[in-house]
């Protein structure tokens, strides 16, 4: 059975602020070399899911760039590529009501495309997941629609839009809450549904056209409750970072740095792809000092680096310090600068004695090409 | 093919020999396929030379373990090199319906691609080996070439006089015209080595390698026979002069040393380059990972490691685990080694894939400064050091 792939790249832009200023949700740079968008992206390639479209709405510019042909994925061949769906041009406004009105861009492309099935997925949550294994799940199960959750071990705070789902003992769903716990053992969906194509495309015609726009709470809370749909919860058991907003985004970065959570996300059979920037490999000094952090190719390193993710490209330079930040594609760090609990944006130059301080969960953040 | 259109100037990669010298490092595959400076491999740096130069038309002609190098060449994409008319090809030896051959030497190799260089119809054939570190760009050899009017023109690099009878030397007059090679001569009459990178007119060669290919006696090198025979014919050869960084990394202590060299501020070997990026193929490998108790200095690391332990004055490929209390000085880890806790290395080689167990050890400090090719301690690839293990040279 063959699926196709759906990828939201832009309905969540709002909740991740200064970051996605001028780029997409998807385009968000996270983990040291990657976007947000290669997680969803490399899963659904290492699903041989073959045919995939992201909607997107503004702010794309970044996204193209970034994917280019697809060829980095192994998406620029004859039977496997990927489009770009920009909205049909229409006066509607900047921000989408929700995820079914986002969809409506890709009825065609659902259209056009054989495979039975779709899974779709927003970019946000991070995991490595065969999603070939959730559809014979999904199959099996004689659902309607299946939601991939976990089960979150540690404190969890739901966000608004996360779906909470209690289950029977076959994972088909009993109750099903939005932005609260329903209970005990509740599992907390990923923003990744798989169901027949026909099926999603009825949706759409149907919901859009009356005004209704979300797809969790318009149409798969309401039909559940009127006990119109069966849901199969397909139980993921791997590592999940979810990226709600700029807290998370930036405590996550930081858990793949736990080596348990890397080697759940990042495997060597199943490889999170990026663009290839032709950086040579790193290069550490006579006084650099490293601990506790990652650190991507293309980056000189004289300073002192601790607790943080380093991206392509970065360049630190002697005596500057480093701890607890994210620091993007291209950075310059000057000389004695010291720099605590900040997220620095692409292309920024921190100039020499410079302090950056911010609080553990409230970073500082640096917008892209500034000058400190 | 598409008709009628041909190419100015053409790359052909001698990429067959079996570079024995290296030891363990090529049991396996082709000189030009061994790893370099954390995530290359030496034929990376001639290939890239050509893409940097706007050449885009490559033929690497392999015979000895070709299997590593036809996978890692692929379609070239990742040289940009996947070309409608051009682009990278692969040229094994073939059967022909009269008789079959190995490529005999490094001219009959090219002649046995007579076919694959006509199709381009080129006016300019340049001809590289795949086992030497350099950046250079070609292109301006050529501007060289067509103002001497030159039917061949020969790379060279000066180099001191001690060292000139390592290699083979280019007498020349002041116009830069070549006027008598010599092989490794016990007394050299000039510095200018040959860099073994040689530019010809094609319809010349062509001529050359015919004739050479019916001669019984001779042994179809572009040393020993081709140029010797250029020069008696008295056909316009010219040195161009070379200045930049160039090493042939035909021994396990010259590439070990050319590997030091990326990271010795001092040696003008720039690896970090965007005007003139070496280009490899991607392993989509994550970041590499320091942990609390990693000490690195001086050194250069490739993505997707795990670094717990001390790596001072090396270079580490990607992939490569170096555990906790572990200590890499002054080595070359290739890719996908895994280094135990507790091991110690030194002055050493470890070949891709390989376990250095537990409080292994394996080589030492060279015991007088100006270190002998004995003091490098190799381990081969995918080659396992059992815990506790000591090896030395």
């Amino acid at each position: 059975m063959k699926m196709t792939g759906i990828i939201f790249s832009n309905v969540y832009d709002a909740s991740l602020g200064d970051l996605t200023m001028h780029r997409t949700v998807a385009s968000l740079p996270f983990g040291g070399r990657y976007r947000f968008v290669d997680f969803v992206l490399s899963n659904m390639v290492n699903s041989n899911i073959s045919s995939i479209g992201l909607i997107t709405k503004y702010n794309y510019q970044s996204l193209m760039d970034h994917l280019g042909s697809g060829l980095e994925w192994d998406l620029s061949r004859k039977n496997a590529s990927f489009y770009i769906l920009p909205p049909f041009a229409s006066g509607i406004t900047n921000v989408y009501r929700g995820n079914l009105e986002a969809l409506s861009n890709a009825v065609k492309f659902l259209q056009a495309n054989k495979p039975d099935y779709v899974v779709m997925c927003d970019t946000t949550v991070i995991c490595n997941i065969d999603y070939e294994r959730a559809l014979k799940s999904h199959i099996e199960s004689g659902a309607d629609i299946t939601v991939i959750a976990n089960r979150e071990l540690t404190a969890f705070e739901a966000d608004s839009n996360d779906l909470m789902l209690l289950t029977d003992e076959n994972g088909m769903a009993t109750d099903l809450t939005i932005g609260q716990h329903p209970g005990e053992g509740a599992l907390v969906g990923m923003g990744m549904f798989i169901m027949e194509r026909n099926f999603l495309i009825s949706i759409i015609n149907n919901y859009v056209s009356r005004g209704r726009y979300s797809f969790e709470k318009d149409f798969l809370l309401s039909r559940f409750v009127e006990g119109d749909i069966k849901i199969k919860v397909y139980e993921f058991g791997g590592a999940v970072l979810r990226n709600h907003n700029i807290v998370s985004y930036f405590k996550n970065n930081f858990k793949i740095m736990k080596e348990d959570i890397r080697a759940d996300i990042f495997k060597r059979n199943y490889p999170i792809y990026t663009k290839v920037r032709d950086e040579a490999p790193a290069f550490y000094s006579e006084s650099s000092s490293v601990s506790d952090c990652i650190v991507a190719d293309g980056c000189t390193v004289a300073g002192k680096v601790e607790g943080s993710v380093i991206f392509r490209d970065v360049t630190i330079d002697e005596g500057a310090s480093i701890k607890n930040s994210v620091i993007m594609q291209g950075t310059t760090i000057g000389k004695g600068a010291k720099i605590e609990n900040a997220i620095i944006d692409k292309d920024v130059t921190v100039t020499p004695g410079a302090v950056l301080i911010g609080g553990s969960s409230s970073p500082v953040i640096v917008h892209k090409g500034d000058t400190i | 093919m598409i008709k009628g259109k041909r190419k100015e100037c053409i790359a052909m990669l001698l990429a067959g020999g079996q570079g024995s010298r290296l030891t363990v490092l090529t049991e396996k595959m082709a000189k030009p396929a061994v790893p370099f400076g954390g995530k290359y491999r030496i034929i990376d740096f001639p290939l890239s030379n050509c893409v940097n130069s706007g050449i885009d038309t490559v033929g690497i002609m392999t015979q000895y373990q070709p299997l590593e190098l036809n996978a890692y060449i692929g379609t070239g994409s990742p040289w940009g090199l996947n070309r409608i008319f051009g682009g990278v090809h692969i040229l094994p030896p073939y059967a022909r319906s009269k008789k079959s051959e190995w490529y005999k030497g490094t001219a009959n190799a090219i002649y046995q691609n007579i076919n694959f260089v006509n199709r381009y119809d080129p006016e300019y054939v340049l001809v590289l080996s795949g086992d030497h570190i350099y950046k250079m760009d070609y292109d301006k050899m050529l501007q060289f070439h067509k103002k001497k009017n030159a039917d061949c023109t020969i790379a060279v690099l000066d180099v001191p006089l001690l060292e000139a009878s390592r290699f083979g030397i280019m007498n020349t007059n002041d116009d830069d015209s070549i006027y008598e090679f010599e092989e490794k001569p016990k007394k050299p009459k000039s510095t200018k080595a040959s860099m073994g990178v040689y530019l010809f007119n094609w319809s010349v060669l062509k001529q050359y390698l015919i004739e050479d290919e019916a001669d019984p006696d001779s042994s179809n090198d572009f040393g020993k026979n081709i140029i010797p025979n250029l020069l008696k014919d008295k056909k316009a050869l010219y040195a161009y002069g070379f200045d930049g960084y160039w090493k042939d990394v035909g021994t396990i202590k010259s590439l070990w040393e050319a590997n030091m060299d990326l990271i010795d501020p001092n040696v003008p070997i720039e690896i970090k380059d965007d005007n003139f990026k070496i280009y490899a193929r991607n392993n989509a490998e994550p970041p590499t990972l320091f942990a609390k108790t990693s000490d690195v200095k001086n050194s250069l690391i490739a993505e997707g490691c795990i670094i717990k332990g001390a790596v001072k004055d090396s270079v580490i490929s990607s992939g490569t685990v170096v555990g906790e209390g572990a200590i890499v000085l002054n080595s070359v880890i290739m890719p996908n080694a895994i280094i135990k806790s507790g091991a110690v290395i030194k002055y050493a080689i470890v070949g891709e894939e390989s376990v250095i167990g537990e409080n292994a050890k394996l080589g030492e400090f060279p015991a007088k400064v100006n270190a002998s090719k004995k003091d490098i301690t190799v381990v081969g690839r995918k080659t396992n050091l059992k815990p506790g293990e000591v090896v030395t040279q």
